[in-house]
């Protein structure tokens, strides 16, 4: 079932340095690149299919046509390396494994966009990545592929590394952009979009570390070669990041569009021996939780998972077996969101820790029914209110399992203990 | 006029200026979106979402109305259930982590979360579990107190101090519900503007320092005057309250909207001289330092006059347009020279471009119109052979040095009509007192060339007689503010287009050739 188109080199020794990366295809791209006209480059990443990685799902193409013409302003690049959706560990792979491959994309990509400015904004805790990126930059530039000439064109490029603070808010593209501002980390409103005013009020197009990575092969092998893998909806491949009560949890790389149930069986290697399945959360804590019924139908591309009223996010996928409690794990969720709200609007601000008291309330035994209620109300009124959308990613998920798994809540109101037994 | 465009509230068609967002142009015509954290001098930020409004047919369909420009055609929802549900949602996040203690709040009766409760919300609080506990009366500096627990972190004062005060001393800390608005540690509220952040807050978070549990809001009367301060005359509410067995007395001067001078603010210096109008102030004549009868005084005065061998009228800068006519005429009549000599109202170097200006009077343009003289040399002409000087409400002491005043003293009898008890009113061989600038009315004329008429706000048990009435005691023509209007008009050529019973609320600009063409 794996395959190998991002991470062709992640299991090759010091494939993070430029010497070995080279001697694998890394930089092999440019020339055809660079014989290229930019409009058709992104007449390619449109023809392949490429959808945003950083879990939205948006087509990276048509993301980058939304530039406006004709412009007198700098255009920049900022690649969102602020992985911190828990459950997502894809992009500290291709930051630590194969960073060249990034850089090749960040190339790409910043020819077909006109721009000469890339920013990647990396997480504040990844600081092994960090390095390991900043070095490899470093060679870029030594090598002539960075720099005032990239590969001997008169074609100028910098990469900037830019370092969060632990702010999970700053995944959020327009955050991000006011954290490499100088500024604290807060969403602003839109329109306008970052396209046409993004990064210093100038157009910026924001992608995710995977998007752009995925850039090299498309390029190379063509748009076909890219949804030769995947759906019709959905091509290509994708980094799954398969966490939770599996026996061999880790980072695979998968087509998209495969039976989810199929690959925790046998890419994760399946449950706990004599563990039962009580849910899948199918990409990152913010998408509704599936049940186990509903997981048999569920494949792991856009369309399947939005029929089922889930979203395919980062491809976090974490399998939840009979031992997890929902209450204690919803908890957890909203202590998360609540901490990580910017605290910008009234809504998410107070109304995620209110959640959180309430819930903190039904484990201690002290809930009603009518804090059930009030929980699922609040995750209503707080929804969609806000400038962003961190304060749903918390809400839908939330309401997932007050639906789902709303007999164990009343569990917790009923008896006044652990509705679990023991484990 | 700015461009009109047509668009649907509630279904309802309304004709409003376009340009402006939806917040300020649907509420020119009356029609009400609540708001926490826009304010028209300072953007909008937002944050509060309390103005979300439905847009029929839009994308997307829910807006922020103050962040979004009103286009023709657009169907805005108001009314319906979803918005109205909307902002009873909003409202109840906001107060859950409130302490609702409107009894002690010093913005209880002006609070836009009361407003908001009682209008949009009106629910009993559905909070069962502890709120959030934040740090109350932080000294902010500048006399600005606040109260981080009644905070809504609008943004409004962080918003101030970097867009308008350009100091940003204010900063919102911290995410999530641990976010609060504080200063910098050691570096508090340092700017000549803070206490707007007081008005500006929506709710009770900012409160001043002097003002706090003085009075509850609903008790004071909201008069409308002019900061006689400086040249620039802020337009201000002058709120006041007449307690029971006690007597009228200024509570705070507040910002009035005035666009063409003001805007939405002031400064704090001139918001402090509300405590010229109460405190330190002259109450009782007297005559050769002893107490008299207000007869006594102005027979003591008119007796000065007419025993004089030179008199020297002296006038303040920060008089009415009216009382200097009214003073000129009568220094016409007893044959006296006029001076408005008064160097030391002029604070060189204070302004700042914004609204505080080097002129500490309100009132200079006036001299330039009338055509009095204010300079030293003609004062000191004025003063070389006089043997009586008739100051009204002008402080000498302010203008003259100890020794320069002494000197003075040495040849002249200093008669000092005055309100307040300066410097002065001890030197004086006779001090009567005459009402103060909220218990008179008048119109003065800015540093801008603006003219503008501020009324009768203060009404005091014993209301002290009005500065022209005494100048007609002493033998002055003028008998009342309408009849130095209308000489007014005849001797002043600026003034003759201009109608001096009806200024409109934001003043009349006399252009500058008006000012320039000086009386004859």
């Amino acid at each position: 079932m794996q395959v190998q188109v991002l991470s062709t080199r992640f299991d090759i020794p010091d494939a993070n340095k430029i010497e070995v990366a080279k001697q694998h295809g890394a930089y092999a791209t440019l020339d055809k690149v660079f014989a290229m006209q930019p409009e058709e480059i992104i007449e390619v990443v449109k023809a392949s299919g490429l959808r945003g990685r950083g879990g939205a799902g948006f087509p990276t193409g048509l993301k980058w046509s939304f530039l406006p013409k004709n412009i007198d302003k700098p255009v920049y690049l900022a690649v969102n390396s602020d992985e911190s959706e828990p459950a997502t560990f894809k992009d500290r792979y291709i930051l630590v494994r194969d960073p060249h491959m990034l850089i090749e994309g960040i190339i790409i990509c910043c020819y077909a966009i006109k721009s000469h400015a890339a920013y990647i904004y990396i997480r504040g805790e990844y600081t092994t990545q960090v390095k390991v990126l900043q070095a490899a930059i470093d060679e870029a530039y030594a090598a002539g592929y960075l720099g005032d000439s990239v590969a001997g064109r008169d074609y100028k490029l910098d990469v900037t590394v830019h370092r969060g603070a632990g702010a999970y808010v700053c995944g959020e593209e327009t955050a991000l952009l006011e954290s490499i501002e100088g500024r604290k980390g807060q969403p602003r409103s839109k329109p306008p979009f970052p396209a046409v005013e993004g990064l210093y009020g100038c157009p910026t197009i924001i992608n995710n570390v995977q998007s752009i990575g995925s850039l090299p092969f498309i390029l190379a092998n063509g748009p076909e070669a890219y949804k030769a893998f995947g759906t019709e909806k959905s091509p290509g491949t994708h980094l799954f990041g398969i966490s939770g009560l599996v026996k061999k949890p880790g980072m695979y790389e998968l087509p998209l569009g495969l039976p989810i149930l199929e690959v925790i069986e046998k890419v994760a290697g399946g449950l706990r021996d004599g563990r039962s399945l009580k849910g899948v959360i199918p990409g990152g804590s913010s998408t509704p939780v599936l049940t186990p019924e509903e997981a048999q139908t569920v494949t792991l591309d856009y369309e399947s998972m939005a029929a089922h009223k889930t979203m395919f996010g980062s491809g976090g996928i974490v399998v939840l077996d009979d031992t997890v409690d929902m209450v204690k794990l919803v908890e957890n969720l909203i202590y998360f969101y609540h901490h990580e709200s910017c605290g910008q609007c009234t809504p998410c601000r107070e109304g995620l820790g209110w959640m959180l008291k309430i819930v903190k309330k039904i484990i201690r035994g002290e809930g009603t029914t009518a804090d059930i209620d009030l929980l699922t109300e609040l995750c209503d009124n707080i929804e969609m209110k806000t400038v962003c959308v961190l304060s749903a990613a918390c809400t839908m998920s939330t309401r997932s399992y007050l639906n789902k798994f709303r007999h164990e809540f009343e569990a917790y109101v009923a008896g006044g203990a652990p509705a679990q037994a023991a484990m | 006029m700015a461009e009109k465009v047509k668009l649907f509230v509630n279904g309802q068609e309304v004709e409003v200026e376009s340009g402006k967002n939806l917040i300020d142009a649907i509420g020119a015509v009356g029609i009400e979106i609540p708001h926490l954290c826009y304010h028209p001098a300072l953007g909008a930020d937002g944050n509060c979402r309390m103005c979300l409004v439905g847009i029929e047919d839009g994308r997307p369909p829910l807006v922020p109305a103050c962040k979004t420009r009103v286009a023709e055609g657009m169907k805005v929802q108001l009314d319906a259930d979803k918005i109205k549900k909307i902002q009873r949602d909003i409202m109840e996040l906001e107060l859950i982590n409130h302490p609702i203690d409107c009894p002690i709040c010093d913005q209880a009766g002006e609070c836009k979360l009361q407003d908001y409760y009682m209008k949009y919300d009106g629910q009993p609080s559905r909070m069962t579990v502890k709120p959030v506990l934040k740090a109350k009366k932080m000294d902010f500096g500048c006399g600005v107190v606040h109260d981080q627990e009644r905070c809504v972190l609008c943004a409004r004062c962080v918003r101030f101090t970097r867009l308008i005060t350009k100091t940003g001393e204010l900063g919102i800390v911290n995410r999530t519900d641990y976010a609060r608005v504080n200063i910098f540690p050691g570096r508090p509220l340092n700017n000549r503007y803070a206490l707007n952040v007081v008005d500006l807050c929506p709710v009770g978070a900012m409160t001043s320092r002097d003002f706090r549990f003085k009075q509850r809001s609903w008790f004071l009367t909201k008069s409308k005057g002019i900061c006689h301060g400086c040249s620039k005359g802020c337009n201000i509410f002058i709120d006041h309250n007449r307690e029971k067995y006690k007597d009228d007395i200024i509570y705070r001067f507040r910002p009035r909207l005035n666009a063409k001078v003001n805007g939405y603010f002031m400064c704090d210096e001139g918001r402090m001289t509300y405590k010229l109008e109460n405190d330190n102030r002259l109450t009782t004549p007297q005559v050769g330092g002893r107490d008299a009868s207000f007869n006594e005084a102005v027979e003591a005065i008119r007796r000065a006059v007419s025993q004089a061998k030179k008199t020297v009228v002296l006038v303040s800068p920060s008089a009415s347009m009216e009382q200097m006519f009214a003073v000129q005429q009568l220094a016409a009549a007893i044959d006296a020279p006029l001076t408005g000599y008064s160097d030391g109202y002029l604070k060189q170097g204070d302004g700042d471009g914004f609204l505080i200006q080097d002129d500490k009077s309100a009132n200079r343009s006036s001299f330039a119109l009338l055509g009095i003289d204010d300079s030293k040399a003609g004062f000191e002409a004025a003063v070389n052979d006089a043997d009586l000087v008739l100051s009204f409400q002008n402080d000498l002491s302010r203008s003259l040095g100890e020794t320069e005043m002494a000197q003075l003293l040495a040849t002249v009898k200093l008669m000092a009509i005055t309100s307040s008890l300066n410097g002065c009113v001890a030197k004086a061989a006779v001090a009567l007192p005459v009402a103060s600038s909220s218990e008179d009315s008048g119109s003065i004329v800015n540093c801008d060339g603006l003219l503008q008429r501020y009324a009768v706000a203060v009404v005091k048990n014993q209301p002290a007689c009005d500065l022209i009435h005494v100048v007609h005691l002493l033998g002055g023509e003028v008998k009342n503010v309408q009849e130095a209007r209308a000489g007014l008009q005849t001797a002043v050529a600026a003034l003759q287009d201009v109608d001096l019973e009806q200024i409109p609320a934001e003043g009349i600009a006399l252009t500058v050739n008006e000012v320039a063409h000086v009386a004859a």
